[in-house]
């Protein structure tokens, strides 16, 4: 069953899933900036867009100045967006896509190569591409298997955890097929949000662990224009 | 190898992975409790910095899960 489904190539369930889920991100950022976006007292909509980036422009806050934030805050709000999406989607009541398209290994091995280059390209973007390539080899040139460990380490802990439960929820609807499902589907709502918010954090301390050097520069720059990004969010 | 064998085979590493995962979150869950409670201020804080550390920890386990499917993978039930 799971062996034949890596061995046979892509599913197409989880190509159209992965499609269905990027849709509904697409849909519901349309939906969330319809209303004309404004520096005043914001609406309903654009409140609950503020809200979830504010906990990423946090994030990325803590490693450098607004060049940085600018950045790094819509590169770790895609990776959580997307992967909470692509996660949740077999909860839809569709009847052939409930397969959640991160419960596929190459999708989350392709997660991960995109977090784990996206760090090295910020980074050399904001600390120069000489000082990243030479932070791969030194001090200890065995930091290149660091970033091939990364990449494995981020991409089989997602797919562990959605293929273990959907697995798990496979084996007990073949035995009891009524009720006992509901609960384990309740159950998967943790590890869908805790895996999102787990990849996305760990992208986000090897990103502040790639960008330190420019933080001291930056806070400089940062502290003769105080408060204009709001309150500091600790 | 007999199938029925591989099968039992793939259950040693999950098993023991999972019980060694669960032991090492108790103590994180534990102490990051203890330190909300003393300390609600940081509770946020200590909240993401034990997600972190729970995550590295089900790695390992994730790991002995892997091997227990490629193992699994191998037996026609």
């Amino acid at each position: 069953m799971e062996g034949e489904a890596l061995q046979e190539g892509l599913p197409y369930v989880v190509v159209i899933n992965l499609t269905l889920a990027s849709l509904l991100l697409i849909a519901l950022g349309a939906w969330l900036a319809r209303d004309v976006l404004t520096t005043g007292v914001p609406g309903k909509r654009q409140n609950f867009a503020e809200w979830v980036m504010d906990f990423f422009v946090g994030k990325a806050r803590g490693m450098g100045g607004r060049r940085v934030v600018a950045a790094v805050a819509p590169f770790l709000a895609t990776c959580f967006l997307l992967i909470i999406v692509a996660n949740s989607i077999a909860m839809l009541p569709i009847p052939i896509l409930n397969y959640p398209p991160t419960a596929f290994f190459g999708v989350t091995l392709g997660l991960a190569l995109c977090a784990v280059l996206g760090t090295l390209v910020l980074s050399g973007v904001f600390n120069g591409i000489a000082r990243t390539l030479k932070h791969l080899v030194w001090p200890n040139p065995l930091q290149i298997i660091s970033e091939i460990t990364d990449v494995l380490s981020l991409s089989l802990r997602l797919f562990g955890n959605i293929a273990g439960e959907y697995l798990t929820l496979v084996l007990v609807t073949s035995i009891i097929a009524i009720g006992i499902p509901l609960i384990l589907h309740m159950l998967g709502l943790i590890p869908t949000f805790v895996q999102a918010f787990v990849f996305t954090l760990l992208t986000a301390s090897y990103l502040a662990a790639a960008i330190h050097r420019q933080e001291e520069r930056e806070k400089d720059l940062e502290e003769e224009t105080p408060g204009a990004a709001g309150a500091e969010s600790s | 190898m007999e199938p029925v064998l591989l099968a039992l085979i793939a259950v040693i590493p999950i098993s023991i992975g999972a019980a060694v995962a669960a032991l090492s979150m108790r103590w994180i869950s534990t102490a990051a409790i203890e330190g909300m409670t003393r300390q609600p201020d940081i509770a946020s804080q200590l909240f993401t910095a034990m997600l972190i550390g729970m995550a590295l920890i089900e790695a390992l386990c994730i790991y002995c899960l892997v091997v227990a499917l490629m193992l699994a993978g191998n037996v026609s039930l």
